[in-house]
């Protein structure tokens, strides 16, 4: 997978019809194969992009940054990156007639040491959902999977799950990257901040990481896309996903097969009111 | 520092009898901000009342805890002893220890007692964040909306009309009347039915202050108490009722024959019809599923015979809009379909009918003349089978309750059967005999004793046909061993069931029904007319089975809650609503679509201070915001607050315990 050539040849035909203002996509980060986000305003500075198997950020996260905000923006969508996109549409976080995006269909992306994302590995929703132009030819959508792993946890008993994770969480060093890195927590000003929740405030115990991160789960339950972005960024490698995962699975079992950001326009499960809503099962 | 009293009642041996009220007192007392602590044996009562006030006054407190029942049941009571002593309402926390604790734990009274403890150690925290709130005050429109024009909705209307205050009358069929014009005469005082409701209908007609629609639904409700806005959708009647003068040559001439409704089936209509000739109004509409000029194009007649070009088939369905304050509910019953009593043969044998059947046929505008006859050979039958409960008190075919007025209407059927066929004699199935009514029980011996009517305690258990006889099989319990009687006609009094289109009716305007289908009440005993949604009332059949009388009361009574609810210019709203912090809004408007009053709407304001640029907020309409917290939960952002359940509130609640 390396569509570098072609995306360089959109960005810059882009500028050059002035139909964007900054162009989001990955460049080399200059001293090892890895690659970061690049956010450019330059027209110049397009022979710098890449896209291979390298490309792991989930780019829409710069849509709520000021480099964006009120721009037309050109942007690089992999499969669970669009279902982020589409949430944001929907959530009216972005404006669609602002944005050029590149759909990608995904062959999966791999981690620093060159292995498959394990996201990937189970990837049911390769191709980009939402684009102004696709790259690369669909793979069509895969079957839902339960990995072993949340298996396990689904296994477990509510307080012995609670455990395993307050266990996991004391090593959380509330810096906050996680929340940063998710492009579906884009709050004016997260609810963990606020004065009133006095659960979380005013200092970094296992107890208030373990609050923080069950609400911050809650908060993307329904709506987490496994782009694991915030894994990737969080300096303690702890394995966020697990709770994400958890979530999902709940949610796709209880709530007609849900998926997040799959449809356009469909809210996340827990944001529509419904009677016949179901309300006998736990997260 | 905040000065709380705490307030136990014993409510009788309801609350004390499982709980153990003093050593809550105790409990409350160790309490650090608890400056009071009581309890007594009524605190509803007017001296409990009193206690508060005094309490309120001489230990200069600062908010009040009433452990006591639901918060459903007094909580207006208690405010109402908070303003009286000059203390804001709102200052009031309520702990249900009564529903919440002696009730659900009757078994176990120490841990009802530490629940009971613990509940109020929660309200006294609460209250400690409490603020003091003010009512709000919404306009109000004067105009009430009434579903369903039989006795019930045409009594409401009229009552209403009568205060002055104007009413739009919805009916779904081409006239009004309901049931009860379908009836003969009627129990106990056997008065003709349509002698004593035309002149009602009339003079829902010709009332200045009663806009009558007929041949129309309501299709959608949107809006709060005082302020609704009602689609009414009306059904082309390819007739219009303008320039028709009613006449009748059209549905003389018409060629197509179709059941009679109001009949129950026994005749024919046509295919443009008048239901009845008593109906109000009194003008036909086209059955557009059977008229052949709508189906196939090819007719006409009866716009060839309409004098006065009345017809119209281009007409198509109109939506109407109407804003209302309120909305009275009165769409009546059906009867239940007996099919699943396979035993009686029902459907296999024509001589079986129901007791609307029965009742169109003796009526005197019936299909038949008033005689009632077998609808196999047109005979008119001398032994009558009347069979009770079909369907009513049987939970393994139909339904668990009582349908009420069966057994009166038996009783009437049985004397009205002798009027007519002197020398028959009827045979009356039942269970028991329910006449708990003014004039029944005699009314029930009349029957018995003038009529000669045999009246047979048990359960039929099955019908079958012997010549052209039909023989009913079923216990004498009174001399404990089997009867079979030979019938030539036998009535089913099928229970009585809503209409199988209130379910959908009820969740259109945001209301609530039982398993039936039958609208709900807001409380059983204290709130029988009212819905839990503030402005919508029921009358009649629609909420239970009921006689005339019955019903009739019920409709006069939401006629009252109507006046009561306009007699202001404005209304008093519990303050108790959801706002939005626009600076911690992220406008995701996840609130919007999770409202289920629709009480959201979307601001635009800049994006910063002096900023040309917009960014899109969340709005409550606090007129229809009821209070639910649905939004409150699901807003991520904790941008919305809930007046009287706030974030501190609820923190110091969770934290009590
Ligand atoms: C066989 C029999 C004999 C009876 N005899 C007696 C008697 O002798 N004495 C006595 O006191 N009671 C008698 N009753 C009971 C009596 O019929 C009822 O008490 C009475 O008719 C109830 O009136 P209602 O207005 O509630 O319902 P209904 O008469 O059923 O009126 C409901 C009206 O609402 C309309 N409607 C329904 N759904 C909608 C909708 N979605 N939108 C708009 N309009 C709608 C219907 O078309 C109808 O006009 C008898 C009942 C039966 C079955
Ligand atoms: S990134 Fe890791 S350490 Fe930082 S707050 Fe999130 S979980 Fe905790
Ligand atoms: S849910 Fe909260 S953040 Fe989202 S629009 Fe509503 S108030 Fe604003
Ligand atoms: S509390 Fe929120 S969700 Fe409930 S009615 Fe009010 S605005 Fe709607």
């Amino acid at each position: 997978m390396d569509y570098s050539k072609e995306i360089r040849d959109i960005a810059a035909k882009l500028f050059a019809d002035g139909k964007i203002d900054v162009f989001v996509g990955y460049r080399m980060n200059g001293f090892d194969d890895n690659q970061v986000p690049v956010v450019i305003t330059d027209p110049k500075e397009v022979s710098t992009l890449v896209f291979t198997e390298k490309s792991v950020f989930n780019l829409t996260n710069y849509l709520k940054t000021d480099h964006t905000r009120g721009k037309r923006v050109g942007l690089i969508v992999k499969g669970c990156d669009s279902r982020s996109l589409n949430l944001l549409l929907t959530e009216s976080q972005v404006k669609r007639d602002r944005l050029y995006i590149i759909g990608i269909a995904c062959e999966g992306v791999v981690d620093d040491k060159g292995v498959k994302m394990q996201n990937c590995t189970e990837c049911i929703v390769p191709d980009a959902v939402v684009f102004d132009e696709m790259l690369g030819s669909p793979r069509g959508k895969k079957d839902y999977i339960v990995n072993a792993d949340i298996r396990a946890l689904a296994e477990k008993g509510l307080v012995e799950r609670r455990e395993y994770f307050e266990e996991i969480f004391e090593n959380c060093i509330r810096c906050n990257a996680c929340r940063h890195s998710c492009p579906l927590c884009y709050c004016a000003k997260c609810c963990i901040d606020q004065e009133t929740a006095s659960l979380y405030n005013g200092s970094n115990t296992a107890s208030s990481a373990f609050h923080a991160l069950m609400t911050w789960s809650l908060h993307l339950a329904g709506r987490c896309v496994d782009c694991r972005n915030c894994e990737k960024a969080c300096p303690s490698h702890l394995p966020l996903h697990l709770l994400h995962k958890q979530n999902e699975k709940v949610i796709f079992e209880n709530f007609q097969n849900h998926l997040a950001g799959v449809e356009e326009g469909e809210r996340g499960a827990f944001y529509k009111y419904s009677l016949k809503d179901p309300d006998d099962f736990i997260m | 520092m905040a000065r709380v009293g705490v307030f136990v009642c014993f409510c009788g041996a309801n609350i004390a009898d499982f709980v153990d009220v003093p050593t809550v007192v105790e409990e409350a007392k160790k309490i650090r901000e608890v400056k009071f602590a009581v309890d007594y044996k009524y605190m509803c009562s007017d001296p409990g009342q009193q206690m508060i006030r005094d309490a309120i006054v001489q230990y200069r407190l600062t908010s009040i805890v009433v452990a006591a029942c639901s918060p459903r049941m007094h909580e207006k009571t208690f405010r109402k002893a908070l303003s009286d002593a000059g203390m804001n309402p709102y200052l009031l926390e309520v702990a249900n220890i009564r529903e919440h604790s002696s009730w659900v734990h009757q078994k176990d009274k120490k841990a009802a007692t530490e629940k009971a403890g613990d509940l109020v150690r929660m309200a006294v925290a609460k209250s400690i964040a409490n603020e003091q709130l003010h009512e709000i005050s919404v306009p109000v429109t004067k105009r009430a909306l009434v579903i369903g024009g039989g006795i019930a909705g045409i009594q409401a209307a009229l009552d209403i009309a009568d205060a002055r205050i104007p009413v739009t009358l919805v009916e779904r069929s081409p006239s009004i009347g309901g049931r009860m014009a379908q009836l003969d005469e009627t129990f106990p005082t056997l008065d003709c039915s349509q002698c004593i409701l035309t002149p009602k209908m009339v003079d829902v007609a010709s009332h200045p202050y009663i806009e009558l629609i007929p041949y129309s639904e309501v299709i959608e409700l949107n809006g709060y108490v005082g302020n609704y806005k009602a689609r009414i959708r009306k059904k082309a009647s390819y007739v219009n009722f303008k320039s028709c003068t009613g006449c009748g040559a059209c549905w003389q001439k018409c060629p197509v024959k179709v059941p009679n409704e109001y009949n129950m089936g026994i005749d024919k209509r046509k295919a443009i019809y008048t239901p009845f000739p008593q109906a109000v109004p009194n003008k036909p509409v086209i059955d557009a599923e059977h008229c052949t000029m709508l189906l196939k194009g090819k007719c006409g007649i009866c716009a060839k015979f309409c004098e006065k070009g009345a017809i119209d088939f281009k007409m198509v369905d109109e939506v109407i809009e109407r804003e209302i304050g309120a909305v009275v509910v009165a769409t009546g019953y059906d009867l239940w379909d007996a099919t699943p009593y396979e035993e009686y043969g029902v459907g296999r044998y024509k001589d079986i009918i129901n007791s609307l059947e029965f009742e169109r046929m003796v009526s005197a505008n019936g299909p038949t003349g008033g005689l009632p006859i077998r609808p196999s050979d047109g005979k008119v039958p001398k032994s009558v089978v009347f069979i009770k409960c079909v369907g009513s008190r049987d939970k393994a075919k139909g339904i668990e309750f009582c349908s009420k007025i069966c057994c009166m209407y038996t009783a009437k059927h049985a004397i009205l059967l002798h009027h007519k066929v002197h020398d028959s004699r009827a045979y009356i199935f039942y269970m028991d005999i329910r006449a708990a009514g003014k004039g029944y029980e005699e009314f029930v011996n009349r029957a018995q004793v003038e009529t000669g009517a045999v009246y047979l305690r048990g359960r039929v258990s099955k019908i079958y046909q012997k010549g052209d006889k039909l023989m009913v099989r079923g216990e004498d319990g009174n001399l404990g061993q089997e009867v079979e009687v030979e019938a030539d006609l036998v009535v089913l009094a099928t229970a009585i069931v809503p209409y199988k289109e209130n379910p959908a009716l009820a969740r259109l305007l945001g209301i609530s029904y039982d398993k039936y289908g039958y609208l709900s009440e807001a409380h059983p005993k204290l709130r029988p007319v009212e819905t839990a949604k503030a402005g919508i009332f029921l009358a009649g059949c629609t909420q239970a089975p009921k006689d005339i009388p019955e019903t009739v009361a019920q409709a006069s009574a939401c006629a009252a809650k109507v006046c009561g609810l306009f007699a202001g210019d404005t209304m008093k709203k519990d303050p108790m609503v959801s706002t939005v912090n626009k600076e911690f809004c992220s406008g995701c408007q996840n609130c919007v679509t999770v409202c289920p009053y629709q009480a959201i709407v979307t601001e635009d304001i800049p994006l910063g201070h002096g900023a040309k640029e917009t960014r899109t907020v969340a709005k409550i309409n606090e007129g229809v915001c009821q209070g639910c917290g649905s939004c409150v939960a699901i807003c991520r952002s904790m941008a919305i607050n809930l007046a009287g359940f706030t974030d501190p509130q609820i923190i110091n609640e969770i934290v009590a315990i």
